[in-house]
């Protein structure tokens, strides 16, 4: 008999679908064919979808269950399907970089972060949706991508995050049970804390970009977006490690071994209240106030601290404008630029060009005092605290720089966590703790570099306590 | 992938492109290139504030 695919399925974990799949309560195929259809039926409702790519799927699938009916198991993720973002390659299929001038581009090769997944069983079931060349010029627009506004799943007047759109739509949807995504300066987080998932930036290094789009050849980085901090590592596991391809490889391996790390009430948590109590959202204070009482809860030491005051906001648009600009050059001379979605990206990359060797490195230079001052922060607590996103996500129809100017506390706390953490390279975990208006709102978890394991661990705990991260949208 | 599929898809995609996108607009707004070097400018002037150790070396050997 044929088996029922009901929302329990299209919402379980990694662990829960390989489990169902090694007792042969339904067999690979069935499992692909079933979310393939979903995300090609439900991705264009939240503009989530790039590219469907069903056939290969269910061909792929088909060798998974050959394997699985030899025993031959290859690991958790084996026979689950996942999407990567637009910004991957994958051989033989076009690869948009969400964006009109590059529609038609096809690669030779896929991305090692594919490769890696398909060889232990995974199955690609469709390309994601993305802002447009990862937003790398800035954006003022939701509807800044050739696929249009990525649509919250919790509410589709708002904006899904970027620039992993489509895969934070997607997972929060149950469309696929994980996607990749990636982040320059916020672009996984974002999209995690405002779709309600889980989504984890590993340090800079550890995961291959080869394949990938580059923006910001010092700053990119690519990671798991998932419906718990458990299969985040059970994914981190499969993409992390050396490749030759990618300059940036830190030729480091990831084992997913959280039981091996330190226990939370051992771990000391820094966080500025500042952060929880005045800058956030009035209406998200009252889930950042569980999501702190949650994590006392767990016996970890809560310890008041800020980031030291350094420019992070002029380093990262510096540093990502001078880099995108380099690497978009032919885009920009050849005027094919004109033909991006948003104009202020089109602006942005434009006047990137500009940037004059001096003010390039004199944002490295510091960028090196930001490694170091943040090094020494980690003397004094082993994780920093923050919401991920000071508010839910915004309106589709209103500009995503309308809070800009608002009034701010002067205490900055740790509301520049985003930009400082990834200047730094540091792995980071966004964790779903609440609803605010009927939206979600999500903590982020910040280490020192390599620590995945730690954030991981903690995020476990955190998840056990609650079960925000087990919500689902009503989706059709 | 065969050429005819491939084909499709890439029909498919630049057909959604041209549905969804928001049209480009006809000249470039100078307000908004003027917004950006002022941008860039008010980052360059930021930075030009900090005093540097001269030893310091720019973060390009990155080790996170």
């Amino acid at each position: 008999m044929a088996a029922e695919f009901t929302d329990d399925i299209f919402f379980a974990s990694i662990g829960e679908l390989n489990a169902r799949l090694k007792s042969k309560e339904f067999s690979a195929v069935e499992l692909v064919r079933a979310f393939a259809r979903r995300l090609e039926q439900l991705g264009p409702r939240y503009n989530a979808l790039a590219l469907p790519l069903t056939d290969v799927a269910i061909r792929r699938a088909t060798d998974v269950d050959k394997e699985l009916k030899r025993e031959r198991y290859r690991g958790p993720l084996q026979g689950i399907p996942f999407g990567a973002k637009d910004l991957l390659s994958y051989a033989g299929h076009p690869t948009t970089w969400g964006a009109r001038p590059y529609a038609a581009q096809v690669f030779d090769s896929s991305a090692t972060v594919i490769d890696k997944l398909e060889k232990t069983g995974a199955v690609l079931v469709g390309k994601l949706a993305m802002v447009e060349l990862a937003g790398g010029g800035g954006y003022r627009s939701a509807a800044a991508s050739v696929f249009g506004p990525g649509l919250n799943p919790w509410d589709r007047t708002r904006w899904s995050g970027g620039s992993s759109s489509g895969s934070g739509s997607a997972v929060a949807a149950g469309l696929v049970p994980f996607a990749i995504g990636s982040e320059t300066s916020g672009s996984i987080l974002t999209p995690a804390a405002f779709c309600g998932i889980t989504g984890l930036r590993p340090t800079y290094g550890l995961v291959s970009r080869h394949g990938a789009m580059a923006l910001s050849w010092t700053m990119d980085k690519l990671g798991p977006m998932c419906r718990s901090a458990e299969d985040c590592g059970l994914v981190l596991a499969v993409i992390a490690g050396g490749d030759s391809n990618d300059p940036a490889s830190a030729h480091k391996s990831f084992y997913y071994t959280p039981q091996y790390y330190r226990a939370s009430k051992d771990l000391r948590i820094g966080y500025a209240p500042v952060d929880f109590a005045e800058r956030a959202q009035p209406a998200t204070r009252p889930a950042f106030e569980q999501a702190l009482a949650a994590m006392r809860e767990t016996g970890a030491k809560l310890i008041e601290t800020r980031l030291p005051d350094l420019p992070y906001g002029a380093l990262t648009s510096t540093i990502i404008s001078a880099e995108g600009a380099s690497v978009f050059e032919p885009l920009i001379q050849s005027g094919k630029v004109d033909e991006l979605a948003d104009p202020k990206q089109i602006a942005g990359l434009k006047a990137g060009l500009e940037i004059s060797a001096h003010d390039y490195l004199k944002a490295m230079r510091i960028r090196t005092i930001v490694q170091q001052k943040i090094r020494r922060l980690f003397e004094d607590v082993d994780v920093l605290l923050a919401p991920s996103r000071f508010g839910p996500a915004p309106k589709i129809s209103e500009p995503l720089d309308k809070h800009a100017n608002d009034a701010t506390p002067k205490d900055l706390g740790l509301s520049a966590l985003i930009p400082a953490s990834n200047l730094a390279g540091l792995p980071a975990l966004s964790l779903p703790c609440g609803f605010a208006d009927g939206l979600p709102v999500a903590i982020q978890l910040v280490g020192p570099a390599f620590s995945e394991n730690q954030l991981l661990a903690l995020g476990k705990d955190f998840q056990t306590r609650t079960d925000w991260h087990r919500k689902r949208p009503t989706v059709a | 992938m065969t050429r005819r599929e491939l084909a499709a898809v890439l029909g498919s995609v630049t057909s959604i492109a041209s549905v969804r996108a928001q049209e480009p607009p006809a000249s470039q707004p100078e307000d908004l290139n003027t917004a950006a070097r002022e941008q860039l400018r008010n980052n360059s002037e930021t930075l030009s504030k900090f005093d540097l150790p001269m030893s310091t070396e720019p973060a390009f050997l990155f080790k996170a």
